[in-house]
């Protein structure tokens, strides 16, 4: 079961839950929880598509489109409330924020009902009650019988995921690896790097039925039934909603609807999925993040250049007060920006100015690599500036030009043809840093390849196409900026 | 009598504890070309970039045409100095731009000039300093004389009132000397008021109508160039002359 839970991301809920302890408190206050989704008319639904059967991307009708059983589930919930589902994408680490903070109503990504999830989220009946496998090379079938036969070698797991804790807690004489991702501990398995990977038994069934050389064979871990069960997750204090859905829930249980639709469904999206698992024929995909990754890059190089002009310019403000208080404002923001992760401000920007205004995913994207880059491009600019001689200064004045105009048309051109080439390496390090807004969901290069590693089950060819597809950018980037300076070179 | 073109009272300019100019009082009649000299370190820089406020002055006073620039908002400093040119010892010609392209900059973004007249400016500017034949180079490819010359052009592009020299001719090759001092005399001829800082006595004693001797913070001696030459009256320009005109 899927239990990640990066630190960073329990350190940012517990930030938001304190500065925003209003919704909290309202949700207790009146639960109105059920009456609001109904007049909204749309139930959003949060999940992480890179866990067949759970959910996952497949191609239908030509469309890249999130199925699974935990989609059957979520659509069987809307249709019950008689509302529209809606599916949003993200990885696994940030639905809990996404739920607290109102970017999704609900989560259904194979997300089990811990006790330590239930003190920050609402939890329905559990819908699906799983097991674990360990899958392992075919070549080696005979010689593993359960998760005792690893005496000596190495069994891996998800990091953070409750199997592998049952590793570590319930093998002996065995080594446990962790890694991020399932299809990075299929590849490990297949280039002999551990023996033995432990998976739900969907999960196991999946790859095993799509991948020749792998088998699968029981894990014999002790269990609790909670440990190996899903449940759909709610806001604290949506009690009706919750209630509500609790119908829905026993239904599906009563009636076996998991085993006897849904995961049949599931599995013959990923029969039709593997019929052909060569890169070109995932080209769409790959163009849809090449294009992704262009829009970031440019867009934020764009604006990170106007904020970067502004800081620069605040950053030498002198004279009065106000002036000299702008300066502090533009130091502070450069020095905070350059102490702090892009990561966690891109989060920041998804999340925290999602309680106040609901920014899509690729706006916030490109606006906190925007904030980011300025801060960077600022420190350049602002050098730049300080490479031009003083006399420029002087002569430009002398001539009755103002301030601004000085700046304008006399030093700032000068600046910038200085400093071109630190520009040109800011261009060309967004290209490969927009990589990091893949963790709330953009569809950009990175998350696509692992949208069809886990599509494929192939491993590496993913990586070596987004490789390639990213050198290609660097370098025709680097060289249109190479024809810029070249022509810049007159003086 | 006309108005003085420029007025300067009780003019003080300090650096920390620098007292590099003490107390300046002095005038410029329009068409007047008054020659500033005097032994290195002594202020003479100082003194000019206060009379265009590119320094702000500790105390005193320094009028334009009857107008205390002291008291000016930075708006009306800036239309200000567009009335007064000046020239650098190191040109500041505007290195990414052609020649042209210089001396059109301040009156298209300043006077909102329009291109087509800026450009016949800059033209017949450029024919009056010699140098018609390089509208389109890149100040990188001129020799020190020319770039000078291009940098007077430019300030006068302005069509100033009063044009300020500081040591215009101190980097130049000694051969390209001459080349900038007779677009100098050309001017002082044609009636322009202007105040020249230079170590040129040459210069000086056929194209001064005043000398200001400047030393230690003060103007010393204000006298004709005949005066001051044949007869210094302080122990300060004596010592001074002694040393230049060996
Ligand atoms: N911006 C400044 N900050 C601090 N001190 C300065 C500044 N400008 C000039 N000074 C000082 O003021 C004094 C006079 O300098 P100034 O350049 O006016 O002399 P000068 O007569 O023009 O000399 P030179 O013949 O060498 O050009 C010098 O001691 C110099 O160090
Ligand atoms: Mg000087």
């Amino acid at each position: 079961m899927k239990k990640r839970f990066g630190l960073l991301l329990a350190i940012i809920v517990a930030l938001f839950m304190t500065v925003v302890p209003l919704n909290a408190q309202h949700a207790q206050a009146a639960d109105n929880s059920l009456a609001e989704i109904q007049k909204k008319g749309t139930l959003v639904m949060g999940t992480s598509p890179d866990y067949p059967p759970y959910e996952f991307q497949a191609t239908v009708n030509g469309k890249s489109t999130v199925v699974g059983m935990d989609i059957q589930i979520g659509k069987k919930v809307a249709k019950d409330l008689g509302v529209k589902l809606k599916v949003k994408s993200m990885s696994f680490d940030s639905l809990l924020v996404a739920l607290q903070t109102g970017k999704i109503d609900m989560i259904i990504s194979g997300m089990n009902p811990t006790p330590a999830r239930r003190k920050n989220v609402a939890f329905t009946h559990v819908y699906y009650q799983g097991g674990y496998s360990i899958v392992v090379n075919k070549t080696d079938k005979a010689k593993y019988k359960d998760k005792d036969s690893f005496k000596g070698g190495t069994l891996a797991a998800q990091t953070g995921t409750t199997q592998y804790n049952a590793i570590k807690k319930q093998t002996s004489g065995t080594k446990t690896k962790g890694m991020t991702s399932q299809s990075d501990l299929i590849l490990a398995l297949q280039s002999h790097k551990v023996d033995g990977v432990a998976m739900e038994k969907p999960s196991a069934q999946a790859y095993v039925s799509n991948n020749k050389s792998l088998a699968s064979i029981p894990s014999h871990f002790n269990m609790s039934s909670s440990a190996t069960s899903s449940a759909i997750a709610f806001r604290k204090g949506s009690t009706s909603l919750v209630n509500e859905v609790n119908k829905t829930v026993d239904q599906i249980k009563k009636q076996n609807l998991v085993k006897k639709q849904y995961l049949p469904a599931a599995g013959k999206y990923l029969k039709t999925n593997s019929v052909d698992t060569s890169m070109p024929h995932y080209w769409k995909a790959f163009a849809t993040g090449v294009e992704y990754t262009l829009i970031i890059t440019v867009c934020s190089v764009f604006f990170g250049f106007i904020i970067g002009i502004l800081l620069a310019l605040a950053r030498m403000a002198k004279g009065n007060p106000l002036k000299t208080a702008l300066r502090w404002l533009a130091t502070a923001y450069v020095e905070f920006i350059r102490g702090t992760p892009m990561m966690v401000q891109v989060m920041f920007v998804y999340f925290g100015l999602g309680l106040f205004v609901n920014l899509p995913a690729l706006t916030s994207g490109i606006i906190a690599i925007s904030l980011n880059s300025g801060a960077y491009v600022a420190e350049y600019i602002r050098g730049g500036i300080n490479s031009v001689n003083i006399g420029q200064t002087e002569a430009a004045r002398s001539l009755g030009m103002s301030n601004g105009a000085t700046m304008r048309y006399v030093i700032l051109p000068q600046a910038l043809k200085n400093i071109w080439p630190s520009l040109g390496n800011e261009f060309i390090t967004l290209i490969k840093d927009s990589s990091i807004v893949s963790i709330i969901g953009v569809t950009e290069l990175i998350y696509q390849s692992n949208i069809v590693r886990s599509d494929t089950y192939r491993g590496v060819a993913p990586i070596v196409v987004i490789m390639v597809l990213y050198f290609i950018m660097t370098f025709t980037a680097s060289r249109i900026l190479n024809y810029f300076e070249r022509r810049m070179q007159h003086d | 009598m006309t108005k003085p073109v420029i007025e300067v009272e009780s003019l003080a300019k300090s650096f920390g504890d620098n007292h590099v100019l003490k107390d300046i009082t002095e005038k410029v009649e329009p068409g007047q070309v008054i020659v500033v000299i005097g032994p290195s370190g002594g202020g003479k820089s100082t003194f000019l970039r206060c009379l265009n406020l590119l320094e702000t002055p500790t105390s005193g006073k320094v009028a334009f045409e009857g107008q205390d620039l002291t008291t000016l908002d930075t708006k009306s400093v800036n239309s200000l100095r567009e009335k007064m040119g000046m020239v650098f010892q190191g040109f500041n010609l505007f290195p990414n731009m052609t020649v042209l392209e210089n001396i059109k900059l301040a009156p298209m973004k300043v006077k909102n000039v329009d291109d087509a007249s800026a450009t016949k400016t800059a033209h017949e500017l450029l024919q009056r300093v010699g140098l018609e034949d390089h509208a389109d180079a890149f100040p990188s490819s001129l020799s020190g004389g020319q770039a000078q010359r291009v940098a007077i052009a430019r300030a006068l592009a302005m069509n100033p009132e009063v044009m300020l020299f500081d040591e215009p001719t101190s980097a130049l090759d000694p051969e390209m000397v001459g080349e900038v001092l007779n677009v100098m005399q050309e001017l002082a001829k044609d009636g322009m008021t202007m105040v020249v800082v230079t170590h040129e006595m040459g210069f000086a004693k056929s194209v001064a109508d005043r000398i200001w001797f400047m030393a230690d913070g003060y103007i010393q001696e204000d006298s004709t160039p005949d005066e001051f030459f044949s007869n210094p009256q302080t122990e300060r320009a004596k010592d001074f002359l002694s040393k230049i005109l060996i």
